[in-house]
């Protein structure tokens, strides 16, 4: 075994996104924004005009790319691959449950992997890049989407403001996010060609803090950080990050702010 | 019992070793022969994760 630190608890992740999933249902879709993600991927997917015969999605959720994409982007077949074996039940068949670092295909079978909202839980992300270039075809096109950068950079303030104002420190709360120079200079490195890196900003808004964290609740996207404080937030932090958050962050008509950076990485594997 | 796309079971290989696997219909497993493993297969979903696969000594032939 390697003696790499390890970042995420992969473990927890999948039982979050199990959990994720048996959660009563919702007032509203909480998973809008892996919705939004699939279809501006798909738009994407969509604008290269080839056919990419056989395509895995890499954590495929509860296969929202597979159901949103009704004939889209070239593909006869889409593998959703996913680590929460709760998810992946839901998906569309075919569905297959892996983790996305240490892919179940055989060398140069795909046209093209894909991936929308699930690899910022990645420890490996060399790893990641090196598996999904062995499983393409040459030819065989990667195009991701992730969170980065700046993303939920309100919560991290607020948490931050308020452990340091009851707790008198802070912990690591919401996981450090890729850049684009960096997601530019790993593509390369896994040796593909022509990578483009690329961000949009999203500008949500909410009317209370607590509903975002019900969201990232239901999407299994809380903090599964290995180094993560094992007791669970207190009620004063909580009550204080909430009050942070809606003083610091405010958006129009009482509501509050909430960023997320959508990165999206498309590279090709050589002919 | 949902069938495993047959499709899909000839991309499939053991997601440690890369090595091809066997499929034993009755037992609804992905097997590693030479490591050992077995992955489970429910309800048509290949489960191809090292903790939950079933470890037997290569000799068995995997049962």
């Amino acid at each position: 075994m390697s003696s790499r630190p390890v970042l995420f608890d992969r473990p927890l992740l999948r039982r979050r996104r199990d959990r994720a999933v048996r959660g009563v249902a919702p007032a509203r879709e909480p998973d809008f924004l892996l919705r939004e993600a699939a279809e501006r991927l798909l738009d994407r997917l969509s604008d290269i005009r080839r056919a990419f015969p056989l395509a895995l999605d890499l954590g495929a959720h509860t296969g929202q790319l597979a159901r949103l994409r009704a004939g889209r982007g070239g593909i006869d077949t889409l593998v959703s691959v996913e680590p929460s074996a709760a998810m992946a039940a839901l998906a569309p068949a075919p569905a297959v449950v892996a983790d996305e670092d240490s892919l179940p295909f055989a060398d140069a079978v795909a046209d093209a992997v894909l991936s929308c909202m699930s690899l910022h839980w990645i420890d490996d992300l060399p790893g990641l890049l090196a598996e999904a270039f062995r499983v393409l075809k040459p030819g065989g096109l990667f195009l991701a989407m992730l969170p980065g950068e700046e993303t939920l950079h309100e919560l991290r303030d607020s948490l931050a403001r308020a452990e340091l104002a009851v707790d008198g420190g802070v912990s690591p709360r919401v996981i450090p996010m890729l850049t684009v120079q960096d997601a530019g200079s790993l593509l390369q490195r896994a040796g593909f060609a022509e990578p483009v890196v690329d961000r949009e900003r999203i500008a949500i808004d909410y009317a209370d803090p607590l509903r975002l964290l019900a969201d990232l609740r239901a999407m299994g996207e809380t903090n599964a950080l290995a180094e993560r404080r094992k007791a669970p937030l207190s009620r004063a932090v909580l009550l204080a990050a909430l009050a942070a958050y809606r003083e610091n962050h405010p958006a129009a008509d009482g509501r509050v702010a909430a960023t997320v950076d959508l990165l999206t990485l498309t590279a090709w594997k050589p002919e | 019992m949902t069938e495993v796309d047959p499709a899909l079971l000839s991309l499939l290989v053991c997601p440690m070793s890369k090595l091809p696997l066997r499929y034993d219909r009755d037992a609804q497993e992905l097997v590693n022969d030479a490591l050992g493993i077995a992955y489970p297969i429910r309800d048509g979903v290949p489960i191809m994760l090292a903790e939950e696969a079933r470890r037997f000594s290569p000799e068995d032939h995997g049962r």
